[in-house]
């Protein structure tokens, strides 16, 4: 693949929060949430990132959006974000606060809880044009026609702009987070877990809503997401996060029918499959928790949980490695058994 | 067709569902009877306490004296030689419309309360510790001054001071609670220090201090209340912004690249305004108190001026003249009783619970 069609280049990414404490406030710890991460997005692609909770997913989506810096004014955030708008190539770190504003446009999110990610007191209406306001000078019937389309978009009436957030079901409140997302024609949309609040019956209607929305605007999706069977329907690749490392990043269908790293595999036998006539794999259950990112182990992350754990395992942190065409792995265990 | 709805009736059913929050929480201050009255007395007897005096006055409204008008109430000083009253300095109105009777076309309208807060015993006819009875409904005090006149004079200045100085200390409580919660990390931590060290500075001793080296006047007096006052609201609002930016609307708005004013002023000041709404009835109340105090004690606005601390003061030192002490601390109780009922019910209308009203 061409640089040419690279979107945005993740190399390195660490985000780590220290922790203060005592009584001189002095820094006791550090939450390595997420601890050097490579990948990219290309133009029209869809990324599933999965993994479990607590694992760094969210915090890779906010890092692209650029907003844990305002969040948590400690957080200390190493590596490159290079994102490539019509060939100009821009890094958000490097950008002055009101160089930045201009760019957040190209860049949008749809959160998880779409009981929290809207203003409650602000009307739909408000709450879409915001970003217009921002980003565009339109005049308020433009803005009031360019609200109503985005409704009409997402599947909501025009009529309903004017009611209040509490007004409207999970669901719905889903489609106007999709909407204000939408609004300024943004190049990447990160969605974090955008379904996961909803019902099952819902998240079906609103990952083919956002997949045609995908179909007709063209802008690539960071879809981030903990159940994998949502995320092998609409993502092109996948990356497996594990204690905030990628340990394997390939092809959605070679990810999700041949994984590689221990734990991707763990992680794919606990997806129930409701197919009667399928023979029973063998689930593979992991032992113990995951080791908090304050605390690390040494080496791989996942050794203290891995079936395939060696010493050697201990020593090195493993970088993620071309296993076979356009599949990656983090596990030289694995490599070798293969080669082998 | 009788059934169908009209468009008007659908736009007004879809407007009843779309009330804000804060329209819902009037609704249901109004539907909370003793508050609501007490609301609607207090703020009745408020505006017409601004124009008192057309209604409570020892100038006259309309004076015609040889074919000229005069409006002493809105001209101010006239010298009763100007009337051919034979008094020292400025005319006496009420004696002027008794020697007006018998003159034929000169006339006086006095205000339908005839006393001014200001007049002791220098003008002629007032005595001093006169009784409660038709002239002078609630008695004269010490020097001579109608209670009932000063007693009203002093609501609108109780009531304004009180209400200037909580909106100043809001003001200034609430903006930096806003940035200590928002900001977060060393702003946060500097300014919540200094807070502390302000917090304990002797409010009492400061305004004795003040008060013996410049003679406070009503704007002073707010300013230096404010100094102090503006800490309590802070601490709320600092929580309330702690709380509300790790919602996902704020991360959303940072996203889209909303500046911080915005953010402060336009997405989570109208999610965090259950403590400012809900504390406002009570932190006036505490404004009419300090007021009461300092004057009690003789640190507050200076001795003319028509205030109920003031009042009070000189009446326990007559304690036998029972109209001096009765009138202010009623005047005081009925006050600050209405303004309870009014903030009881705000509390009231702010709360989730629908059947948590005692009754």
């Amino acid at each position: 693949m061409s640089d040419k069609q690279k979107l945005v280049d993740v190399k390195n990414l660490k985000v780590h929060f220290p922790l203060f404490g005592g009584v001189l406030s002095r820094r006791v710890a550090t939450v390595k949430a997420v601890d050097g991460i490579s990948f990219s997005i290309k133009r029209k692609e869809t990324i599933g990132l999965v993994g479990e909770s607590g694992c760094g997913k969210t915090t890779v989506g906010r890092a692209l959006v650029a907003i844990l810096r305002q969040l948590y004014p400690d957080v200390e955030i190493d590596g490159s974000i290079t994102y490539n708008f019509n060939g100009k190539s821009v890094d958000f770190a490097r950008l002055k606060p009101r160089e930045l504003r201009k760019y957040r446009s190209k860049v949008q999110m749809i959160f998880q809880d779409p009981f929290a990610s809207l203003n409650p007191r602000m009307t739909v209406a408000q709450i879409i044009s915001e970003p217009l306001q921002l980003h565009t000078k339109m005049n308020d019937s433009e803005m009031k026609d360019r609200v109503g389309w985005l409704l009409d978009k997402v599947g909501l009436q025009p009529e309903q702009a004017y009611r209040y957030p509490h007004e409207f079901s999970g669901g719905q409140r889903q489609r106007v987070g999709i909407a204000r997302a939408l609004a300024t024609n943004p190049d990447l949309i990160i969605c974090d877990e955008p379904v996961s609040a909803l019902d099952v019956s819902i998240q079906a209607q609103v990952i083919n809503l956002m997949m045609d929305l995908q179909e007709e605007f063209g802008m690539s999706y960071l879809f981030i997401a903990h159940d994998l069977s949502v995320v092998e329907h609409i993502a092109d690749r996948i990356a497996v996060m594990y204690l905030g490392n990628v340990v394997e990043f390939g092809e959605s269908s070679t990810v999700y029918y041949d994984p590689r790293h221990p734990y991707s595999k763990a992680l794919l036998s606990a997806v129930p499959r409701p197919d009667p006539h399928r023979q029973r794999e063998s689930r593979i259950v992991l032992e113990g928790d995951v080791p908090t990112p304050l605390n690390k182990p040494s080496g791989c992350g996942f050794r203290t949980r891995c079936p395939l754990a060696e010493k050697s395992c201990a020593e090195e942190i493993p970088v993620l490695e071309e296993h076979a065409l356009e599949h990656w792995v983090a596990c030289p265990i694995v490599k070798e058994k293969n080669a082998g | 067709m009788e059934n169908t709805p009209t468009v008007d009736q659908a736009a007004a059913a879809q407007e009843q569902i779309s009330l804000s929050v804060l329209k819902k929480r009037w609704l249901k201050f109004k539907s909370i009877k003793r508050g609501y009255y007490a609301f609607i007395i207090l703020i009745t007897a408020y505006i017409i306490s601004f124009f008192l005096p057309l209604l409570i006055n020892n100038r006259a409204l309309v004076v015609k004296y040889e074919g000229e008008i005069w409006f002493p109430v809105f001209q101010g000083y006239i010298a009763g030689s100007t009337f051919g009253e034979d008094v020292p300095g400025e005319a006496n109105y009420r004696e002027l419309k008794v020697k007006f009777k018998s003159e034929k076309g000169n006339w006086v309208i006095m205000p339908p309360y005839p006393y001014g807060p200001y007049e002791d015993v220098t003008t002629a006819g007032n005595k001093m510790y006169e009784e409660p009875g038709r002239g002078h409904w609630f008695g004269t005090d010490n020097t001579g001054r109608d209670v009932f006149s000063r007693l009203l004079y002093g609501f609108n200045i109780s009531l304004s001071f009180a209400i200037l100085f909580t909106i100043a200390s809001y003001l200034i409580g609430v903006s930096i609670g806003a940035m200590m919660g928002y900001f977060g990390g060393k702003f946060d931590l500097i300014t919540q220090r200094f807070i502390e060290i302000w917090a304990t500075l002797p409010f009492l001793f400061v305004m004795i201090i003040i008060s013996s080296i410049v003679r406070p006047n009503f704007f002073l007096l707010i300013v230096i209340l404010t100094l102090f006052g503006w800490i309590g609201m802070t601490y709320y609002m600092r929580a309330e912004f702690y709380r509300e930016k790790t919602k996902d609307y704020v991360a959303a708005a940072i996203s889209m690249g909303q500046t911080h004013k915005k953010i402060i002023f336009k997405h989570i000041l109208p999610n965090s305004l259950v403590p400012i709404i809900t504390y406002f009835p009570f932190a006036v109340i505490g404004g009419i108190g300090s007021l009461v105090g300092l004057d009690f004690l003789g640190f507050g606005l200076p001795p003319p001026t028509p205030s109920w601390g003031q009042m009070v003061s000189v009446g326990l030192q007559n304690m036998v003249k029972w109209w001096m002490v009765l009138a202010p601390l009623g005047a005081l109780f009925t006050t600050l009783l209405l303004i309870v009922f009014i903030g009881e019910a705000i509390r009231e209308a702010f709360d989730p619970r629908v059947y948590s009203r005692l009754r």
